[in-house]
């Protein structure tokens, strides 16, 4: 088979894996090898779909033991079959890098065989790569649930970043969907990666030398919409995951319907972007906020708010916490403000020592007034003292939702506009008017 | 105190030439209206004066950046200084003035009126090659790697650290189109040189084209047909950068 078409085949039943991040490994070129990773990550080109790419995303090879209902590469899935050679992938992987075309290389696999084989293939592959190419640049393998915990450790002393793929968010729904994976055997390499970490920082600070596991951490990957989970216990599973296995990160992907079965969405269900896109705020909020899954959603609202952000939506519930002093708050109680991120709460805590800041100050700064307007006070401005709720409903809502600006019907637009337009309401109008019913609804709660 | 002049400084567009300009300001505690590169410039109502570049004064100038301004200060004014647009050399002289009275706490005045536009036009240069890094291409030339750019600002210097490290072993060279200006690494040793003419990438060979197709096929197939998104695409791809990029090119 010409190698062109390999790639195509093999990188089609790759795409559907979310992470393509380089980030998390900072490591200097040296003479006589090849490559670099430097610790932000780098995107070389994004997709028409949006979506960065960063590394060279294929599977070692599609031709699977198993057959999960909600994947393409299932056994019974008719679909033209290939296999990489550790030779031909290494090859590869350091032509495209030398154009700089990738960041380095996403090594996954279907089941060839048995897990163990599967990764010992890839890690003949890898091998070639870093020992006989002499690369030094990122790369992120994928765990085979299942393969033997020897195995595991040798991928990675090979790989920036390890993965296991956690595939859907409960028991019940893996036992029905994924009948040969089970939850023991995606969370054992997980506890076993993290725990090889924790012992590789010490052999670290012992000798410096001590060659390195994964050091850029290990994330996973869940499906969103093809089992009845909530958000909340979505949100509370990813919090349970970053503090359990010190995950670096949890990607969520949409669910995409690849196959017609009773017990999945019915094919052409459009994808729940917007959920996921929600998912993804929550978790940033976990990530870079200080936030709580138990804050961000609990027992009497279970899913997220699909015309408002997270954070702006715990921001209305809490009104009474607001207005905040921006001169004087702490760097937590200011990234609850709507309109304060990380960046600008940092930057807010620098200039302040030289000097009391004011509304024109927080502009520069990079304050979205727009939202915070409502929910601070700084010199020469005592905060809003009774806003227009209306106001404040309309500054807090997000444009997506609503297909603002946009003719067509965009994938992200809440379902209530979706329905509407499918009646065959222009979505413009749509939006417009599901957006006066949330103000009001909005206004009205508050 | 200074006052505003109804002057416009001309200066030959290199660093020293800038700090020679603020020498200038200083001197006559005068803000001219404008300082611009004198190359291209077209006269108008405004007295214009050309100021010669004294590698003295420059030098007086440069030191007190170090010793009263500090590392943070003398890295944020060189790195807006490769700022390609129009009015840097204001807001860096309106920032020089307001940060010798501070010293070495005046790059953190964030919010201020004067320190504002000047992180603004850093982040600009900074942001412009952290993208370039991913978005330029290489192409294969008898084992020479050959990359063309059009950015907008004077990237090269920051993209010099970063290939030169990723590449070590390999020969390739770097042409800023926008700038004149080439990066060539050869024999382990890095050098710029300055562009004549025009600059074209010659057409390629059998193999190189192979890699290339290989590499688009690749690009087109990644993309998931249910969650188009072109305008997400634009935003986190600029449309300018199409032009160099092997697997975009075809659709400017």
């Amino acid at each position: 088979m010409e190698l062109e078409e390999k790639l195509a085949i093999l990188a089609d039943s790759a795409k559907y894996d979310v992470a393509c991040t380089s980030s998390g490994s900072d490591r200097g070129g040296q003479a006589g090898s090849i490559g670099n990773c430097q610790a932000p990550g780098c995107c070389h080109t994004f997709t028409a779909d949006g979506r960065c790419v960063s590394l060279l995303k294929v599977l070692y090879t599609n031709i699977c033991a198993y057959d999960c209902r909600y994947c393409v590469n299932r056994r019974s899935n008719d679909l033209p079959r290939a296999a990489f050679t550790p030779r031909e992938l290494a090859d590869l992987t350091i032509q495209f890098y030398r154009r700089n075309y990738i960041e380095g290389l996403f090594l996954s696999s279907a089941v060839l065989v048995s897990p163990d084989y599967t990764m010992e293939q890839m890690i003949s592959a890898l091998t070639l790569l870093r020992e006989e190419y002499r690369f030094r640049g990122y790369i992120h393998a994928k765990a085979i649930p299942g393969s033997s915990p020897e195995l595991v450790r040798r991928l990675g002393l090979l790989a920036d970043r390890l993965s296991v793929n956690i595939e859907l968010p409960s028991e019940a729904s893996l036992g029905l969907l994924a009948p040969d994976k089970s939850r023991a055997a995606i969370l054992r390499p997980m506890g076993q990666i993290a725990a090889s970490a924790t012992q590789n920082r010490q052999e670290l600070a012992l000798y410096r030398h001590a060659p390195r596991f994964a050091p850029a951490g290990q994330s996973t990957q869940m499906i969103v919409g093809a089992t009845p989970e909530s958000d909340r216990q979505i949100l509370h599973l990813t919090q349970g995951l970053y503090r359990k296995y010190s995950l670096k990160r949890v990607f969520f992907s949409a669910y995409i319907p690849v196959v017609e079965d009773s017990r999945l969405p019915a094919l052409y269900t459009p994808p729940p972007l917007l959920r996921e896109h929600r998912l993804y705020q929550a978790d940033w909020m976990l990530r870079y906020y200080h936030f709580s899954a138990e804050e961000i959603l609990d027992e009497d609202c279970p899913n997220f708010d699909p015309y408002m952000d997270p954070k702006c939506h715990w921001a209305l519930r809490h009104f009474d916490r607001f207005p905040v002093d921006v001169n004087r708050a702490g760097e937590e109680e200011l990234l609850r403000v709507p309109g304060i991120g990380p960046r600008s709460a940092r930057r807010i805590l620098i200039a302040r020592k030289n000097g009391a800041l004011g509304l024109p100050e927080l502009k520069r700064i990079g304050v979205v007034l727009k939202r915070a307007q409502y929910f601070l006070c700084c010199r020469g401005y005592s905060g809003s003292r009774s806003p227009r709720r209306e106001l404040v409903a309309r500054a807090l809502l997000d444009p997506e939702a609503f297909n603002e600006g946009c003719e067509q019907l965009s994938l992200f637009s809440a379902p209530q506009v979706q329905q509407l337009a499918g009646q065959g309401v222009a979505p413009r109008l749509a939006g417009l008017q599901v957006k006066e019913e949330a103000v009001k609804c909005i206004a009205r709660q508050m | 105190m200074y006052r505003q002049a109804d002057v416009v400084y001309l200066y030959d567009s290199s660093w020293q030439g800038f700090l020679c300009c603020v020498f200038e300001a200083f001197f006559r505690r005068e803000e001219p209206f404008v300082i611009c590169p004198a190359r291209g410039f077209s006269p108008t109502l405004y007295e214009s004066r050309f100021i010669d570049t004294d590698p003295e004064k420059a030098d007086r100038v440069d030191r007190s950046i170090d010793e009263k301004l500090g590392p943070r200060a003398r890295e944020l004014v060189s790195l807006a200084f490769l700022n390609g647009s129009e009015g840097k050399e204001l807001a860096l002289l309106r920032f020089l003035r307001f940060a010798y009275p501070r010293g070495r706490r005046a790059p953190w005045f964030l919010g201020s009126e004067a320190v504002a536009p000047v992180l603004a036009l850093e982040k600009a240069v900074t942001g412009e090659a952290h993208l370039l890094k991913g978005f330029l291409r290489f192409q294969e030339y008898d084992g020479l790697l050959a990359a063309r750019i059009t950015p907008k600002h004077y990237v090269l210097p920051l993209l010099r650290g970063h290939f030169c490290s990723r590449f070590p072993e390999e020969n390739f060279l770097i042409c800023d189109v926008t700038h004149r200006a080439v990066l060539l690494y050869r024999d382990h040793a890095a050098s710029y040189l300055e562009l004549e003419g025009e600059f074209q990438l010659p057409p390629v060979g059998e193999e190189e084209a192979r890699l290339q197709r290989a590499w688009k096929r690749f690009y087109e197939t990644l993309t998931i047909q249910a969650r188009e998104n072109p305008r997400c695409r634009m935003t986190h791809c600029p449309k300018r950068y199409w032009e160099n990029m092997t697997e975009l090119q075809h659709l400017v």
